[in-house]
């Protein structure tokens, strides 16, 4: 199971390697679920960052909100959605960008929905 | 002894409840969806239970990477709705049935299971959207809780095949809990979606139907699965079904469907329900 991720395909299981890699990213989207940590984020968002001594393309990832880089390095969806009720964000947007589909394309497509 | 009054199996998808914090019930997007609860709705008033027992996965709320239970189990007299990142939701706290857990715990730990036995712990969407679907928005909840943590999250998660047994251990600990209560045991999370990836978005519509179906009394084939199979068929997320297995596991070996309900995509998920009544 710890290689799963490299047997279904188009699905990043979250498994030990990613667990290890995303600890800090997720660290930090995690703490956002407190109300301080929030309104440090809001006020200055490299500040609040640079306490999770994240890598530059960390930083960058989540500061250009690009879910599909954050989830590549390890962040799971579950806390850096947290991002998201911060600088909101619908989720299928999130997915969208997951899947790299236009978001129309990807509720059409992928949820059947009439758009 | 405390007595088994029926089985759910039902998502808990996070959007439900913003739908109904909202009050977005009776859009069009959403109506279709919460329609098919009402049934399920009815017939837990009738169903009358002191207590439910709630099955679900935290979602990167309570528990953090920092410690990852493979099961958990909720022995707290009072358990808060914990603050997703969006503050925590006006709803009323839920009243733990202690007593009945803390014989779980003994059960499992007397059966080779080995909880994490949490005194202190507030709940997220997986167990207040559940009991806000059978229950509605009530000023206080009808019955008291056990709360079950399965890690759905961080791999290795625990094998369907282990969530089945522990879904007896269950039942024995509540047909030997001494007292009258009524319990009815909620297996939540679900159904088909995939939150991450490049497959982001999939929904497996006629998995969901058949795995409705059959939860009753074809069930085997799922007993049977693997992790991967569950994550092939439902997505990386809906895998969670493995946790209505526990709920399963502890209704006699045929049931009766009383109810099922299913609706896709309720945000990104297939979503519904079914109830289970042990055949008299
Ligand atoms: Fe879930």
């Amino acid at each position: 199971m710890a290689d799963a991720a490299t047997q279904i395909p188009e699905t990043p299981l979250f498994d030990r390697a990613r667990s290890i890699q995303g600890y800090k990213l997720n660290k930090m989207a995690m703490d956002l679920g407190k109300p301080e940590n929030r309104e440090a984020f809001k006020t200055d968002e490299d500040a609040y960052l640079a306490r999770y001594s994240l890598t530059d393309e960390e930083v960058a990832a989540v500061k250009a909100r690009d879910w599909h880089e954050m989830v590549r390095l390890g962040g799971n969806l579950f806390f850096i959605l947290k991002i998201s009720a911060i600088d909101p964000t619908p989720m299928t947007r999130i997915g969208a960008a997951q899947a790299g589909m236009e978001h129309d394309d990807f509720l059409r497509q992928r949820l059947g929905k009439a758009v | 002894m405390a007595k088994i009054i029926g089985g759910i199996g039902t998502s808990h998808v996070p959007s439900i409840g913003v739908a109904l914090d909202k009050g977005l019930s009776e859009t069009p997007d959403w109506k279709p969806f919460f329609d098919g609860y009402v049934a399920g709705k009815k017939w837990m008033a009738e169903a009358k239970p002191d207590i439910a027992v709630v099955i679900f996965n935290d979602h990167g709320n309570t528990f953090f990477l920092d410690r990852v239970p493979t099961f958990a189990v909720g022995v707290a007299e009072n358990y808060n709705p914990v603050d997703e990142g969006w503050g925590a939701r006006a709803i009323p706290s839920f009243e733990g049935a202690a007593g009945l857990s803390w014989h779980f715990v003994d059960k499992l730990v007397e059966k080779h299971f080995d909880p994490l036995v949490c005194r202190e712990i507030e709940v997220d969407h997986g167990l207040q959207v559940p009991m806000e679907l059978f229950f509605g928005r009530p000023e206080k909840w009808p019955v008291k809780i056990v709360p079950i943590w399965v890690n759905t999250i961080q791999y290795p998660i625990p094998t369907p095949q282990r969530c089945w047994e522990m879904g007896k251990v269950l039942r024995e600990a509540i047909e030997s809990f001494p007292g009258d209560e009524r319990v009815v045991i909620m297996g939540t999370g679900g159904l088909s979606h995939q939150l991450q990836g490049s497959r982001a978005g999939f929904i497996n519509r006629e998995a969901d139907q058949a795995w409705l179906d059959g939860i009753a009394n074809d069930y085997e084939r799922y007993r049977q699965m693997s992790r991967e199979d569950y994550v092939e068929q439902f997505g990386s997320e809906g895998a969670e079904l493995i946790m209505w297995l526990v709920m399963r596991a502890a209704m006699d070996s045929r049931v009766e469907l009383k109810h099922k309900h299913y609706h896709a995509p309720a945000s990104l998920t297939g979503a519904g329900m079914v109830v289970l009544e042990n055949a008299a």
